[in-house]
């Protein structure tokens, strides 16, 4: 059997406040699913993998997703390390989780590498009509100011959630040198594991 | 969830150095309940990487008695007048202990065996240089490369024919050095100082003597014969088996901070919490628990807690950061054909080679690893220096002065300015671990700069005490699965 190993790897976070949508959208986009009984804020991190395929070549999909709460933070500077793209999510019927993405968006510029796919998601979509707070122009301006891409979705009626991590894995492989940069070796750095020829045995397929 | 005090912990550790954050690493697939903590706003403990920025925040923090931190002292930061050419704060990661890495070490095949080491950059450790002062008035001191293989020492144009021999003579010697007959040899010189062994029974002459205990990295010098030759054993054992020309690895970043992060990041995979700027501040025990009052309010009950023991404060090691605007050429050769660019490198400036302005000779040597920017901890362009030695009375100044000499041996017209200075003293920790009940103790971190086995054990002991009787293989874990799709077709 091919090994995954062998893809290359494209590595995404989603981060934001807790209660913004951040697990529900990857809930939606990997199982198709959605419980809007749902009260349980990640800890720690959690993360999928997607194999898919782009254009013709396939690629390993690892999407982070992390905890928004403060106190179950678990970011660290190594964790942006390699990331490929960062979806930025915040709740369209929450004025307060709006405002706190300036400071995600600082957290993710410093500690990423030029190039980085960085979008914008206003969620909840399904509620605009109802309990929206945050207007749509609002979401498109702070996008542009950072240089990010922005859409609204909503993990309950599925809208846009496909094309949210569609276009981001989209801007990474056609963002000359983001991916093949980092998913070779970098140079000078040596290999100390075993599917790298180094010690230690077994294969994880 | 639950809130915090509703649950029942098995084990709450305290604290996210390198011991700490490897705990929480070799549980992560145990299914316990683990809270980890730690009273700074920041991972790694004594094992961090700061920007600048950050870098100052500690230093103002270390001088404020009320949030002072154990195990550091006395730290202050110059950004020397004039100089220019600093790039902005986040451009450094500033690595408080620093620390190379055997190829051999058991610390590697542990992050291997659990599958944490593919999120780590490993980089190359290159040449180990040994320090000549200068000569005479108008001259200027030098670097020497120590040569290190039997290759090595053959091409060498500076060591006489005699002296190769009897280095040759004594690398083969180590090694083979456990073996019987070896044994025999170098057993009645064992507690005594390695420099002895070497001149009474190789015959090896005191230059020469300075470049084997400079390749030991012995902080005060006087390392024995037997430590001496475990040492030397595991550098030459540890040569080529990554690739031709090193011996030593060093984790891109920062060192044993990335891999503290690395380890906690494991840990919160498998669903530990994560607290940071929160420490415990008091417990008790309630018959088979432990109730813990947190520093943010909250009170929390716990089977186990896993900490580190207080720093003994005895004075420990003076450290010395510099950055400097310059790639330092030389510093960072491939050894041989093939091999992969180093992007550290050691400088060891031997006992009596410095001395201050007052005429006082350097008692213990100064080590030192130069750092380029391949460690991405500054900005292409600069270097950044570690600087180690006892602490004595005089040690910032022989610290400062190794750093004077060194960027005066670089021979570099203009000489290399120094953009950023951060000076701190860091204190022993506790040599063993020790257990008070529930609470399992780790000892403090080892101050060698290179890192130590040693340190590993009593993280399995930890282990041991949490999980209790346990057939699983300590370290050992398969990769981790999402749920792997079936492929997803975009074009
Ligand atoms: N109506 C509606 N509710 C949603 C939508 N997405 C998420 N929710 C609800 O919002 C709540 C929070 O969603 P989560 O996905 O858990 O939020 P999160 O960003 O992962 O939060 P943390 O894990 O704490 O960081 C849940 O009750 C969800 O059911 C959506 O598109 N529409
Ligand atoms: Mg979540």
């Amino acid at each position: 059997m091919a090994s995954d190993d062998d893809l290359p790897t494209i590595k995404v976070l989603l981060i934001g406040p807790s209660g913004a949508g951040k697990s529900a959208l990857l809930t939606r986009y990997c199982d198709d699913e959605f419980d809007p009984e749902s009260s349980a804020a990640t800890i720690g991190i959690d993360f999928k993998i997607k194999r898919l395929v782009v254009r013709g070549k396939a690629y390993r999909l690892t999407l982070f997703d992390t905890a928004g709460q403060e106190r179950f933070r678990t970011l660290s500077t190594s964790f942006y390390r390699g990331a490929h793209g960062v979806i930025l999510v915040y709740d369209i019927s929450s004025r307060a989780s709006f405002l706190t993405m300036e400071r995600w968006f600082d957290e993710a510029e410093a500690n990423t590498a030029e190039g980085v796919a960085l979008y914008l998601v206003g969620s909840k979509l399904d509620k605009a009509e109802t309990g929206r707070e945050v207007s749509s122009e609002e979401g498109q301006a702070l996008a542009e100011a950072h240089g990010a891409r922005f859409c609204e979705a909503s993990a309950k009626t599925r809208a846009n959630v496909r094309d949210v991590f569609v276009n981001v894995v989209d801007q990474v492989v056609q963002t000359p040198g983001l991916l093949s940069g980092r998913t070779r070796r970098a140079p000078g750095t040596v290999a100390v594991g075993s599917d790298e020829g180094g010690y230690g045995s077994g294969c994880s397929c | 969830m639950e809130s915090l005090s509703d649950t029942l912990w098995d084990v709450v550790i305290c604290g996210t150095g390198l011991q700490q954050s490897l705990l929480a690493l070799s549980l992560s697939r145990s299914g316990k309940n683990i809270l980890h903590i730690d009273p700074n706003e920041y991972y790694g403990g004594p094992d961090a990487a700061f920007s600048l920025q950050e870098a100052e925040a500690w230093v103002d923090r270390l001088a404020d008695p009320s949030t002072a931190n154990r195990g550091f002292r006395s730290a202050s930061v110059t950004r020397p007048e004039g100089s220019t050419g600093l790039s902005f704060p986040r451009a450094y990661s500033i690595a408080l202990s620093p620390q190379l890495i055997h190829s051999r070490s058991k610390l590697l095949s542990q992050l291997v065996s659990s599958r944490a080491y593919r999120q780590v950059e490993f980089l190359a450790v290159g040449s180990f240089f040994v320090f000549n002062p200068a000569p005479g008035p108008d001259q200027k001191p030098s670097l020497a490369r120590i040569p290190s293989t039997r290759e090595d020492i053959g091409f060498d144009t500076t060591i006489p024919l005699k002296g190769k021999r009897s280095l040759m003579k004594f690398l083969k010697f180590v090694q083979d050095y456990q073996s019987e007959a070896s044994t025999e040899i170098w057993k009645p010189y064992a507690d005594s100082p390695l420099t002895d062994f070497l001149q009474k029974h190789f015959k090896i002459d005191a230059q020469l003597q300075t470049y084997i205990i400079a390749l030991t990295l012995s902080l005060d010098g006087k390392i024995t014969t037997q430590d001496g030759l475990a040492i030397l054993f595991r550098h030459l054992t540890s040569m080529g088996l990554f690739g031709l020309g090193f011996a030593a690895v060093y984790p891109k970043w920062g060192g044993i901070s990335e891999i503290a992060q690395v380890a906690c990041r494991a840990g919160a995979v498998g669903g530990a919490v994560y607290m940071l700027g929160t420490g415990i501040k008091t417990h008790e025990s309630m018959g088979d628990e432990l109730q813990l009052h947190l520093s943010n309010g909250e009170t929390v009950k716990a089977k186990k807690l896993v900490r580190s023991s207080d720093s003994v404060g005895e004075p420990g090691i003076s450290r010395l950061v510099a950055i400097v605007g310059s790639t330092l050429n030389g510093q960072f050769e491939a050894l041989v054909e093939g091999a992969p660019q180093p992007a550290v490198s050691v400088i060891a400036f031997p006992s009596g080679s410095l001395h201050t302005s007052a005429g006082k000779v350097s008692e213990y040597p100064v080590h030192m690893t130069a750092h380029s920017s391949d460690t991405g901890e500054c900005p292409v362009g600069q270097s950044i220096l570690y600087l180690t030695t006892v602490a004595t009375a005089n040690s910032k100044e022989l610290l400062k002065n190794a750093l004077d000499a060194f960027l005066e041996a670089m021979d570099e017209d203009p000489r290399p300015q120094t953009l950023f200075e951060l000076y701190y003293e860091q204190t022993k920790g506790a040599g063993e671990s020790t257990k008070d009940g529930a609470i399992f103790n780790l000892p403090g971190p080892s101050l060698s700069p290179c890192f130590d086995d040693a340190v590993l054990d009593p993280v399995q002991e930890a282990w041991k005490e949490v999980l209790g009787e346990v057939d699983t293989e300590y370290m050992t874990f398969t990769d981790r699965e999402g749920v792997t799709d079936e492929d997803e077709m975009y074009d």
